[in-house]
């Protein structure tokens, strides 16, 4: 037996576009997902069930789930963390979810994450950045007005989630919104959402996100502080240094 | 037959100092788990950040659905902040889908320590999209 299954609780649509939301930097993938399931009324259609996973359960109107999901419909799956992953169990998880979406024959990975800038408070625009696993990608993604993330270090499930499918030859990207490091940030999370719209098409109204914003901020702190000590243990703020090259 | 390896005085250094950085990080870690909130006196704690530079110590405050004239920066030593703020509405349990426990919460409150001595009088705060500024300039060493 495998150290982590992926239990399917529903019949899996091939040649989806599969999306991942983990708390990471201003909890962008995970307020940009739980969003997505709200407006697409996306259900829960697979589970991570592993003993790698702390011994941690959310409970739902009083029944038991796993802190991994996978919600759908029939051409998104969408895969979301409640609680942050802790670094060494980055690697497994993530593998274990592309070989999943693998074996669906999904059509395209995308990341939902964020890109720590400073003064973010005095900031007018939030921009977009993209990174991909191939170059026809990362040329799909520009053509479609954003810019690229051409230099620099990703770390944390989405760095992995780009790393692996790019060596699997699996169309993949990830959509980086300017945001807080410390702070859950429904803005940049609405930023996140508008680029996933540009190169999927996979289009919500933000409106709510943007108007339920300051709720989200006062409900997402317990989630962010645990976000910030795993980031803290996988050196996040590596994400700032300056690249140097040995050619 | 097992063969044990002399271990160097290097070695034991190392385990020493392994076990010491073990045991502050588990005080650490017992520390910060406690709840974000305070039922009895209202409050939920706000999340809140510190960078600290050669010349001040910046701290932010993150104060989402606060009353921005509310919000009050009080020195209570001389490293020691007390940051509050009135919400703008009573905020409950349920609201935040809990329902084992009961209240509402009406204030968000923290205490912030300030690791290097600083000049709390020249304190200087601002509000920017419900986040809270307050910097402080550094003490010169004499």
């Amino acid at each position: 037996m495998s150290e982590i299954n992926i239990i399917e609780k529903k019949q899996i649509p091939q040649g989806a576009t599969m999306l991942f939301g983990f708390p990471d930097v201003g909890l962008v993938g995970v307020i940009a997902a739980s969003h997505l399931m709200e407006e697409l009324n996306l259900a829960e259609v697979a589970y991570m069930d592993s003993k790698l996973l702390p011994p941690l359960i959310v409970l739902h109107n009083g029944l038991p789930h796993s802190s991994i999901r996978i919600f759908g419909n029939h051409n998104i799956l969408l895969a979301v963390s409640e609680m942050p992953l802790a670094a060494d169990v980055i690697y497994p998880v993530i593998d274990a979810l592309i070989d999943w979406g693998k074996a669906k024959k999904v059509k395209m990975m995308v990341s939902l994450s964020g890109i720590p800038i400073q003064d973010r408070q005095d900031a007018k625009e939030l921009k977009v950045f993209a990174a991909a696993s191939t170059p026809e990608m990362l040329k799909m993604v520009q053509d479609k007005g954003i810019e690229a993330l051409l230099e620099g270090y990703l770390v944390g499930p989405q760095a992995i989630m780009l790393m692996r499918c790019a060596q699997i030859g699996l169309p993949a990207m990830t959509l980086l919104a300017q945001c807080f490091v410390n702070y859950p940030d429904p803005e940049a999370a609405a930023e996140v959402l508008k680029g996933l719209a540009k190169v999927t098409g996979i289009k919500v109204d933000i409106a709510k996100l943007l108007e339920k914003g300051e709720e989200i901020r006062l409900k997402a702190r317990d989630v962010m502080k645990r976000t910030q000590e795993e980031m803290s243990k996988m050196k996040k703020t590596q994400e700032y240094d300056i690249p140097v090259y040995v050619s | 037959m097992v063969i044990k390896r002399k271990r160097s005085v290097m070695d034991l250094f190392d385990d020493y100092f392994d076990d010491l950085e073990k045991e502050f990080e588990r005080r650490r870690e017992r520390l910060l788990e406690r709840p974000s909130w305070n039922q009895k006196a209202s409050t939920m704690e706000p999340l809140r950040d510190m960078i600290v530079t050669p010349t001040e110590v910046v701290v932010t405050v993150d104060l989402p659905l606060t009353k921005e004239k509310t919000v009050q920066v009080k020195p209570l030593d001389e490293d020691t902040l007390e940051i509050s703020a009135e919400m703008k509405r009573k905020m409950t349990f349920k609201e935040m889908g809990i329902t084992h426990h009961k209240g509402e919460f009406q204030r968000l409150h923290c205490h912030s320590r300030i690791p290097v001595p600083v000049k709390m009088d020249k304190m200087k705060i601002s509000l920017k999209k419900g986040i809270l500024e307050v910097h402080l300039p550094r003490k010169r060493r004499s």
